[in-house]
């Protein structure tokens, strides 16, 4: 079976591409070795938090401000909003609530006020901008929320208007399982009635004005516990992102699958690519190896989303070589000379921090003197060279707007010369 | 145990120890046993120093029998002494001697001789027979020898060794480094101390000070203005992520470097390298270490540098040389240097111990209270080769598998805060109570947190939030130790950062970085 385009990865950058292409008419095919970053991160769309040490206020004000060769350097600010816009017009399951314009302010489990461009509505009540009074709610037996310090390091943060926050543990009904994940809470609340529990547990302990903070474990399914708990506290409640997995990031991959499923992409998931074909400077097929043995796929396009270090797109051996591990592509951001030697100080600028694949305007990766490797291959998300993303807050942002840049560069009609592609 | 904070302005002692190591405290308990008063400072934490960076080998004696018969005949007396009295801090691996295709079979003939002139039991097997037991081994060694190796917990040992001596009354002062020496004329009197972690100065009145400071006990005799000479010989180890081999694999030719495998605990360790230091507080990682330990391992365990190394670190050997030209040498042998001051330079009260290795730190500690013993009305007899550690008295020898046991009942009972090493939350909460510390750093030296695949991405903010929760530190104590603890373990990822375990650091990065934010924390 032949494809129009095969997306190599299942994090949100290559769920965004893949949906996008889907959407304007193509025959898409999704290969991933397993799930990716979704869920693992915070479901937030992270566009820009920081600048060096300052904290941002606009991310769309703000990118102008960034290094030559970010990845946001390919896309406009235009193209941006209109990607964020897109993003949560296709998750409305999730409610999605924010912009480009301004960030919020989450609070994160260690009671950090992060910059996020958008979050879903169970966690966008978080927003501390406004001040105010908040209680963090722990539960007894759950290891990856710790609501005393939360209140404690929230109470000092710096803030535009003051806030009060306090703790407040509760312990929840018995289980035959003492040690639990944020996933197997999350399944709790979907099946065993524990929104009744915390609704009872929390009505004469909260006051009117206070807002509530919860560990975003509200549900597997959907986050009907969290929309059911508003309505009966008559409090703001939002979750706040623990330790992985991510409960809102796994409902994210749900929302985004489920589109996907219904407008007839093909998913298929332990599968590793191992060659390409190759004529003439384009990508004919796409070889994939899974446990019977390898299948090419011919196509027209490929997006290459296979992430970064942390998800195995990019990979450091023992001599000292990186590689790019699909399609063994030039790298960008290399550490001069031959060895990597990492900082001795953890905070420090690290080598191999901006590693990736560089790119022209389209998204395709580019060879060292700016020509794209190949003409039909474009690169999205963590993959791509140019930013500190966890230093920014900074890698959904750069996904969800990748994706949808890579996939707007596949549908350009009839892509331009490499020569004015180029910048 | 508490660790006891002295308000106390001065207190009195027979014997006074200065470090906290295997030595040290060997030295406290031996003399709390013989029923003498005694107190131990350590500047810092116990086991910080070169014990709780050695590769962990309980020696059989087997790697010095060609080289340095004496020595080879100490360890594998202290070898059967430990695994009765401290055998829960010793997994009974077995040692495997092989050679491998860079080595001269030969050696193995000269390795056999010596093994028997020192009464190191050593046995020839079959290179199927060890391949089959050690399958990763290279499969083109060509000879293969049994020894009783085996792997030392150097924190339980050092720890089972301060409790002990606490329950005979002596007094274990972690974090408590010496300023002073006083002097009574050509006597050393006692010592003053500051309390590291309060600030407080108190003086210790002793009529012995026993210096076991290791590589660091030059530093202590300069205070009582003697000369003790040690070089600090660093040597490098890298921990893998598992058991890449189950007994103590060495290479069966003269030592040299990295030419030991062992497995501890869930890891496995390779080691060692040796090169000098002018001061033992800088060890630096140099690049050639590291691809020199890969490149050996290499050679013993084919597709070692793809495996997955989780950390690496320097510790060092304290080496004696004996400049001053005294007749007080008997008591210096090869493995260690017993040193009277009173003897060699005229200042009486005051002893050094120090060479040696960890196997043998039983019988430095025999030796230099036995010396001090002359000093305090006569000879009293040793009892640490009768004398169980608590936890030790039916001699049951630790199991890898032990804490897995004590999960197994109830697989699901309680909160489990670091899975890579099966530390539950009670043990945790206990460890924080009974050792009064709120340094996540002493927690991992403790309970093994944080040592595992994930080098603490999940169990450190679980760690820091119980503390916290639990009263034992403000929120800027709960941000700085879990700060302090990032900085720390950072020192001994980054030289070995490559493979899988850079991707484990960039989703730790992830973890503390991108959804904690832990950089902006407020202290």
């Amino acid at each position: 079976m032949s494809y129009d385009t095969v997306v190599v990865g299942a994090g949100l950058a290559g769920l965004t591409a893949a949906l996008r292409l889907s959407e304007r008419g193509q025959h898409v095919l999704i290969v991933a070795r397993g799930v990716g970053a979704t869920h693992l991160a915070p479901a937030t769309v992270d566009v820009l938090g920081y600048l060096g040490d300052t904290q941002v206020a606009s991310p769309a004000a703000s990118l102008p401000g960034l290094s030559n060769g970010h990845p946001y350097g390919h896309v406009p600010v235009d193209q941006l909003t209109t990607a964020l816009a897109w993003f949560c017009a296709h998750t409305a399951a999730l409610g999605y609530a924010g912009g480009p314009g301004e960030n919020l302010l989450l609070p994160t489990a260690l009671g950090v006020p992060k910059p996020s461009a958008l979050a879903p509505r169970s966690m966008a009540g978080g927003d501390l901008r406004a001040g105010g009074r908040f209680v963090f709610v722990g539960f007894k037996g759950f290891k990856d929320f710790h609501p005393t310090l939360i209140a404690a390091n929230l109470a000092r943060a710096r803030l535009p208007l003051s806030i009060e926050a306090r703790a407040l543990e509760l312990e929840p009904p018995p289980t035959r399982r003492g040690d639990l994940s944020g996933r197997v809470m999350a399944g709790r609340f979907d099946n065993e009635q524990l929104t009744d529990w915390l609704v009872h547990a929390l009505e004469h302990r909260v006051e009117p004005d206070e807002r509530i903070g919860v560990p975003a474990v509200l549900g597997l399914r959907s986050d009907a516990p969290w929309q059911e708990l508003e309505k009966r506290l008559q409090r703001k409640v939002f979750e706040v992102a623990t330790l992985p997995p991510s409960v809102p990031g796994i409902r994210l991959f749900q929302a985004l699958s489920a589109a996907l499923r219904s407008g007839g992409v093909r998913m298929v998931f332990g599968v590793t690519v191992v060659g390409a074909r190759i004529n003439a400077g384009r990508i004919e097929a796409v070889e994939v190896a899974n446990a019977t043995g390898t299948h090419a796929y011919p196509v027209t396009s490929v997006v290459l989303a296979s992430g970064g270090f942390a998800s195995g797109g990019l990979e450091l051996d023992s001599f000292g070589t990186t590689r790019e591990t699909v399609f063994d592509l030039p790298l960008s951001g290399l550490p001069e000379g031959h060895r990597v030697r990492f900082a001795p100080r953890y905070f420090d600028e690290q080598p191999l921090a901006t590693a990736g694949v560089a790119t022209d305007d389209l998204l395709r990766p580019v060879d060292g003197s700016s020509r794209p490797v190949y003409e039909n291959l474009h690169a999205a998300g963590a993959i791509l060279a140019g930013a500190t993303p966890w230093k920014e807050k900074s890698g959904t942002g750069i996904s969800v707007a990748t994706g949808y840049a890579a996939a707007e560069g596949i549908l350009v009609p009839a892509a331009a010369p490499v020569s004015e592609a180029v910048r | 145990m508490a660790t006891q904070s002295p308000s106390l302005s001065s207190l009195e002692a027979d014997v006074l120890v200065i470090g906290g190591g295997s030595t040290g405290v060997g030295v406290a308990r031996d003399a709390a046993l013989r029923g003498f008063s005694t107190i131990l400072v350590e500047r810092s934490d116990l086991a910080d120093g070169t014990t709780g960076r050695f590769h962990g080998l309980l020696h059989s004696g087997g790697r010095y029998a060609v080289k340095d018969p004496s020595a080879a005949r100490e360890c594998i007396a202290e070898n059967r002494i430990l695994r009765l009295t401290a055998a829960d801090c010793v997994e009974d691996t077995g040692g495997l001697f092989v050679s491998t295709p860079w080595d001269d079979p030969e050696y193995g003939d000269q390795f056999l001789q010596g093994c028997k002139a020192t009464g190191v039991p050593a046995e020839e097997i079959p290179v199927a027979e060890a391949l089959r037991r050690e399958p990763r081994v290279n499969p083109d060694i060509r000879r293969a020898f049994l020894v009783p190796d085996a792997a030392l917990d150097p924190w339980k040992l050092v720890w089972g060794c301060a409790r002990s001596a606490e329950e005979h009354g002596a007094r274990i002062l972690p974090y408590c480094r010496v300023l002073y020496l006083e002097m009574d004329g050509d006597r050393v009197v006692g010592a003053d101390v500051r309390n590291e972690r309060s600030g407080e100065e108190f003086r210790i009145h002793a009529t012995v000070v026993i210096n076991a400071a290791g590589a660091w006990a030059g530093q202590i005799a300069d205070l009582a203005r003697c000369t003790v000479n040690v070089r600090a010989g660093m040597g490098l180890m890298i921990a893998m992520n598992h058991r890449l081999v189950h007994m103590c694999v060495n290479r069966c030719k003269r030592p040299a470097d990295g030419d030991i495998l062992l497995p501890l605990r869930t890891a496995c360790v390779i080691g060692t390298t040796d090169v000098f230091v002018p001061d033992p507080d800088q060890t630096e990682i140099r690049q050639e270490d590291i691809d020199l330990l890969l490149d050996e391992g290499e050679k013993l365990v084919p597709g070692f540098r793809q495996a997955r190394a989780l950390h690496a670190w320097a510790g060092v050997r304290p080496l004696f040389e004996d400049t001053a030209k005294v007749a007080e040498t008997r008591d210096v042998t090869r493995s260690h240097a017993l040193l009277d001051h009173s003897s060699r330079e005229g200042v009486a009260g005051f002893l050094t111990i120090t060479g040696g290795k960890t196997t043998t730190f039983r019988l430095m500690a025999e030796a230099a209270v036995d010396a001090a013993c002359r000093q305090l009305g006569g000879p009293r007899p040793c009892r640490t080769a009768d004398v169980p550690l608590s936890g030790s008295e039916n001699h049951a020898l630790y199991q890898i598998s032990h804490r897995l046991a004590e999960r197994e009942p109830v697989p699901q009972a309680e909160e489990i805060i670091c899975e890579c090493e099966l530390i539950t939350r009670s043990r945790l909460e206990d460890t924080i109570k009974q050792r009064d510390t709120t340094s996540l750093d002493d927690i991992r030296r403790l309970l093994r947190l944080a040592m595992g695949p994930c080098q603490g991405g999940f169990c450190i903010y679980r760690a820091a939030g119980i503390l916290h929760q639990g009263g034992h530190v403000d929120q800027a104590g709960a941000n700085q130790t879990l700060l302090d603890f990032l900085e720390e373990r950072w020192k001994g990822v980054h030289p070995i950062l490559h493979g899988d375990q850079l991707r484990q650091a960039r989703l730790d990065d992830w973890i503390f970085q991108g959804i904690l934010d832990v950089e902006h924390v407020p202290v």
